[in-house]
């Protein structure tokens, strides 16, 4: 399958006007993003993700390595460009003009025109839950309103590839539910995303890959499902007794979390389950289930930042 | 020619967008509406309150100071618009971030500087045309003659203008805030003006034998080489002394076109040369 983004050796300095320190916010990146997936680009703040997405739009220059989309170098010509939305983070919008106007404005600088135009307009507004509001005008907009006239206008085009810089940040849960939504279908409809993000519980449910960036280095890089690898099994038990958690503890069997009298043990790596299991029999304690536990992206985003900062750290 | 139109579509709807926000500027329509006032006042005002005085010399003063008064304020409220919009598309934009969104269309930096030059091009004639129109209004009411010197006059206060808007329009395209474009118009405005006696300067300079005057010299002789003339587009005294339907005489209108859409275009493609490379 060929690659709808991909970048080589993409590097980006920020050179200092004053002789301060540069700052080196990209470091030889290889990125690829496939067709049709929802691919999540992840990383603490300041790791490099609206740098990468600034390049791929051509706002920004690299300092050296390559871009390619849609199998094209020229980046900035209107064959690709026209293929592309693009939402950028904390995204602001003329505000003297009505919701409706603003994908006007955006959608003839796509190219479009008359029926064709309107139509896309009525759809999109439809769309990102904003027809009550076209008429008015943007000054007036909530924080959220204007995230989703800005998902609105990368839209209007009706583009292959959706880049998102924080599509969801500011929203309320409803609102985010809605544009996950918007987003799942609009994979399933054969579109691909690129979305930069720090909502990892909301990323987990709809992208098929991610890329864990820290300081400008991809730490982890691919499929959701074998980057989530770390499967252990947790014991769900009712009622344990203090001491016989203490001397499950003390095997090496953590308690995770403990509510209404039930609790969740989790099985370390490298210990057999038949032994955990052995051991809350031998402490009497009563059942509920056992079950395989997958890891979280949270817990890989921790896990992989920190990881890449204690190595960080050695290093200096 | 579907090429063409397809390149100009882009421009032409940012322009009309530049436009439309423009218009809007509290600053801008302030300058407008006090340009406005001072024309409507000195003109009219001036004939309500004193109706006898139509027809003998002291009328004929008068009319001279209200020309004056006029003229002045065209030319000083039209700059003061044609600077401040020239300074403040483009680093607005780049301010609130709108550029983004704009930048990521298909759209390329140059269709979106031209979009951007027109939009204020509009902005400066809409102004222009307004001021020159109340006036021209005004003198047709007093001296019951069609005062045609004045659109000749509008003309080529436009292309002066069109000089100063496209170097301002330049320092912009380097900035991130509206302030320094601002003063780095007056300044181009200024100098503009003062070119004759940048001239002077390096003469007198040249008597002496010292090297910082060499050196004044030199650069003032080397400003006035470069900077255009902007007095050489002004027919105040003609409208003040001359006949208000007369063409305008002492200069050469096609030359001082081309001088102004060569400097304009000089100014447009510095811009561009600016903002080619400028990171978002
Ligand atoms: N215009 C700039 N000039 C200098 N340094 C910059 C500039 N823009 C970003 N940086 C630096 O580049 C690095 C990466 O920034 P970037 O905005 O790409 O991070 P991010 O991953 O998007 O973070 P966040 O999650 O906070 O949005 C940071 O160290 C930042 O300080
Ligand atoms: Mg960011």
């Amino acid at each position: 399958m060929s690659a709808v983004i991909q970048t080589t050796k993409l590097s980006k300095v920020y050179e200092s006007a004053w002789g301060g320190q540069d700052v080196h916010a990209l470091k030889e990146l290889d990125l690829t993003v496939l067709p049709g997936e929802i691919f999540a680009y992840l990383g603490p703040n300041g790791s490099g993700k609206t740098t990468t997405i600034k390049m791929l739009l051509g706002l920004i220059f690299p300092s050296s390595g390559e871009i390619e989309i849609l199998g094209s170098k020229d980046i900035s010509s209107s064959k690709v460009k026209r293929n592309i939305g693009y939402l950028p983070e904390g995204a602001y919008y003329p505000d003297f003009l009505r919701g409706e106007e603003i994908l006007r404005y955006y959608g003839k600088l796509y190219g479009l025109r008359g029926a064709d135009l309107e139509r896309r307009i009525d759809q999109v507004i439809e769309t990102v839950g904003m027809t009550h509001a076209r008429s008015r005008l943007l000054r007036g907009y909530s924080k959220g309103m204007r995230q989703r006239i800005g998902l609105a206008q990368a839209l209007i085009s009706d583009p292959q590839i959706l880049i998102l810089d924080e599509p969801t940040t500011g929203l309320d849960p409803i609102a985010r539910k809605e544009i996950r939504d918007i987003l799942a279908h609009l994979r399933d409809n054969g579109k691909t995303l690129l979305i930069s993000s720090h909502e990892l519980l909301e990323v987990e449910l709809i992208s098929n890959r991610v890329g864990i960036l820290y300081q400008g280095v991809l730490q982890a890089f691919g499929d959701m499902d074998s980057l989530l690898t770390n499967r252990d099994i947790s014991i769900n038990v009712s009622n344990p007794p203090a001491a016989a958690l203490a001397i499950l503890e003390e095997k090496g069997i953590r308690k995770e979390d403990e509510a209404g009298g039930s609790a969740k043990l989790r099985v370390p790596e490298g210990m057999s389950v038949y032994d955990a299991l052995e051991l809350c029999k031998s402490q009497s304690i009563q059942l509920v289930s056992v079950a395989p536990r997958r890891e979280t992206l949270e817990e890989l985003f921790v896990r992989t930042v920190g990881a890449a900062e204690a190595k960080e750290k050695v290093a200096q | 020619m579907n090429a063409l139109t397809d390149f100009f579509r882009g421009p032409w709807t940012i322009a009309v967008y530049t436009w439309r926000e423009g218009m809007r500027k509290k600053t801008l329509v302030g300058f407008l509406i006090l340009s406005l006032l001072v024309i409507f006042g000195s003109s009219f005002l001036a004939a309500f309150l004193d109706p006898s005085m139509v027809g003998d010399v002291e009328s004929d003063m008068n009319l001279k100071l209200i020309k004056d008064i006029c003229v002045t304020a065209i030319a000083l409220f039209g700059v003061l618009i044609t600077i401040f919009t020239s300074a403040s598309v483009v680093p607005n934009e780049v301010e609130n971030r709108v550029i983004y969104t704009v930048l990521s269309k298909p759209v390329r930096r140059f269709q979106y500087l031209l979009g951007k030059f027109i939009g204020v091009q509009l902005i400066v004639l809409i102004n222009l045309a307004l001021m020159t129109g109340l006036f021209f209004i005004a003198l047709l009411v007093r001296q019951s003659v069609m005062p045609t010197l004045l659109l000749w006059s509008a003309m080529l206060t436009y292309f002066e203008f069109l000089i100063v808007s496209a170097f301002t329009f330049a320092v912009s395209c380097t900035a991130s805030s509206s302030i320094l474009p601002t003063i780095g118009g007056l300044f181009i405005y200024l100098t503009g003006n003062l070119t004759e006696y940048l001239k002077d300067v390096n003469v007198r300079a040249g008597q002496t034998d010292q090297w910082l005057d060499w050196l004044i010299g030199k650069t003032a002789s080397f400003l006035a080489a470069v900077l255009p003339n902007l007095q050489n587009f002004s027919l105040k005294t003609q409208i003040l002394n001359g006949q208000p339907n007369d063409p305008p005489t002492d200069v050469l209108i096609p030359n001082l076109i081309c001088y102004g859409l060569l400097y304009g275009l000089s100014g447009f493609l510095l811009s561009y040369w600016l903002f080619r490379r400028k990171e978002m």
